[in-house]
């Protein structure tokens, strides 16, 4: 598999002069993105996901552990110049134009710093009319959009993306949704850090959980959100819960469960509701979503005390 | 190629900012007060009389280039000592402001190397020092040689020591950026190694009146590391007054303040290559 991040093993410590121990940020940490796809890294506040992208692009040195990205050492200038990134909070000068700013940035990256081009992706993030503003009258959302436009210069190979819709406008995260969709399919690899679940979802297709320095767990959003052998059954109004019940459906709301992996097993528990007179509307398989795979991966398994058994 | 970029930046960053501009216009100002205020009266290549702000300086007939002489040094010592304190002032925010969090993220994440990160700044700080320097010496030199006929560029080579004084001392308010993110802290080390230097210019003047022992070897190990601001200062004004100076004597100068701003710069950039942001 051509992987456009390969992290094997990291371990991060912030050690301070009193505290030579240090904090553990990530722990043993290993992960493996593909080419060309949208990656959502997720956690809680603290959880190291910030101390991860900075690992990717070396602002932050690991103490132990291999990093590779775009198959090469992300060390070497030659392979951070084909990564764009947009970091959480990022610090624009306040008296620079957009054009200013982008036209440094471009020389930076060792790129020649072209007008139109750069009009052109002032456009795209929807801030061509503002292009001869001073950035310290910009509001946040405008900022993380300049932001965007700095992070897509050049046509990167991959885009680390930290809280890119902060501050955004509703309308402003599907131009950002849209954009994105648009380098997934140039080929670029998008690694997305949000807190926000729902954009996560909406933009990604492989998820990884970090949660106190280690990926507590990682793989396709559908693999994630699949509940395991359950599936969810919609019946027309007037069939009888009693009857339904008895052909293995669990009342959930309105709907009803129906747990089992065989097929088979199910179609025949529907043909028996069917026999009872239940009308079928939808059937669908049971999934959670992020918020639910968040919660249970983060929620630590409660304390089996084991009782006397007490028998009548 | 991306060191001068960086240094590019930093002038364009400068330049955008009005108080940077405020510099420049009281540099044209003090030219422009000295071009309006002072009248001099040179008659066959002498100068006869001279009045600074209305009031007439008792002047004996002297070649006029002679008669100068004292004007340029006065020029070079402000250049030099005053100039260089408001140079720390102001350029102490330029490299903790390229370290502060949301930036240094965004700069590191880009094909820049560290060591070129550390000496754009440095180098683009030092650029605009001269700048001003130079602009001052030259506007001085210029409105003089109009007034007067005597055109030298003694007090420019005199400003030109001035930016070599800056530049040790920049090295040092650098490398204290990069380890303490602090322009206070940067501004105060460089306002420190700025009185230390024009200590350790005297060193062996003063050396005698330490105690014996201890002390004096402390002071003199200490001011034998530090760059030799005063003597610098006194080459650069007594060139500007036209004195005779040793090359032997500037050059052995000029290599020790170089040498202190490479071993301080080199300080900050292993510092800097193992800091985490």
């Amino acid at each position: 598999m051509d992987l456009a991040i390969e992290v094997h093993d990291i371990e991060k410590r912030y050690r301070t002069w009193r505290n030579r121990k240090g904090f553990c940020a990530l722990d043993g940490v290993t992960l493996e993105v593909p080419r060309g796809v949208a990656f959502g890294l997720l956690g809680p506040n603290g959880a190291g996901k910030t101390t991860f992208i900075k690992v990717l692009l070396t602002v932050v040195r690991p103490e132990r552990g291999r990093v590779r990205v775009l198959g090469g050492d992300p060390e070497d200038p030659r392979v951070r110049a084909r990564i764009g990134y947009l970091p959480e909070r990022l610090d624009l000068p306040a008296y620079f134009t957009p054009m200013t700013f982008l036209s440094s940035v471009s020389r930076l990256k060792h790129l020649i710093p072209a007008r139109d081009g750069i009009l052109r992706l002032l456009d795209r993030v929807g801030l061509a009319n503002d292009a001869g503003r001073k950035i310290g009258g910009f509001s946040k959302g405008m900022k993380q959009r300049l932001g965007l436009a700095a992070a897509l210069l050049g046509k990167p190979d991959l885009l680390v993306l930290d809280e890119p819709t902060d501050g955004v406008d509703p309308m402003g995260r599907v131009e950002i949704r849209n954009l994105l969709s648009l380098e997934l399919a140039r080929g670029c690899t998008v690694f997305l850090n949000s807190h926000l679940l729902a954009e996560t979802e909406r933009v990604c297709s492989r998820v990884g959980i970090i949660a106190s320095g280690r990926i507590a767990r990682q793989g396709s959003l559908d693999d994630l959100c699949r509940a395991e052998g359950r599936w969810r059954v919609a019946f027309a109004p007037g069939a009888s819960p009693d009857k339904l019940a008895a052909a293995g459906f669990q009342a959930a709301g309105k709907e009803f469960l129906f747990a089992g992996q065989d097929l088979m097993a199910l179609n025949r528990a529907l043909d028996a509701a069917r026999a009872a007179g239940a009308v079928i509307a939808e059937v669908y398989p049971d999934e959670k979503d992020l918020e639910q795979v968040m919660s249970e991966v983060l929620t630590p398994a409660p304390v089996v005390v084991s009782s006397p058994v007490v028998t009548p | 190629m991306t060191v001068l970029s960086i240094a590019a930046d930093l002038w364009r960053h400068a330049f955008a900012r009005k108080w940077f501009l405020v510099l420049g216009v009281a540099v044209t100002l003090f030219l422009v007060v000295i071009a309006l205020s002072l009248r001099m009266d040179v008659v066959d290549g002498a100068l006869a009389g001279m009045r600074l702000f209305g009031r007439p300086k008792t002047i004996e007939i002297t070649a006029v280039d002679v008669a100068l002489r004292p004007i340029f040094k006065a020029g070079a010592i402000v250049i030099y000592y005053p100039f260089t304190i408001f140079l720390i002032a102001l350029c102490a925010e330029f490299a903790p402001s390229l370290l502060a969090p949301g930036r240094i993220e965004h700069l590191l994440s880009m094909p820049v190397r560290r060591w070129e990160l550390v000496l754009g700044t440095y180098l683009g700080v030092v650029g605009l020092s001269a700048l001003f320097a130079l602009y001052g010496a030259g506007g001085l030199c210029l409105i003089l040689g109009a007034k007067t006929g005597v055109l030298t560029l003694r007090p420019v080579l005199a400003a030109l020591l001035g930016t070599i004084s800056f530049a040790a001392i920049y090295s040092a308010m650098v490398a204290v950026a990069v380890l303490a993110r602090s322009a206070t802290s940067s501004a105060g080390v460089g306002i420190a190694v700025y009185f230390a230097g024009v200590l350790a210019g005297y060193r062996t003047t003063l050396a005698p009146m330490i105690s014996e022992g201890l002390p004096r070897h402390a002071f003199e190990a200490v001011t034998g590391l530090l760059p030799r601001i005063s003597s610098l200062g006194n080459v650069a004004s007594e060139m500007a007054g036209g004195q005779a100076v040793s090359a032997m004597h500037l050059a052995g100068l000029v290599m020790g303040f170089l040498a202190f701003a490479g071993a301080v710069l080199a300080v900050a950039v292993w510092g800097f290559e193992r800091k985490d942001f």
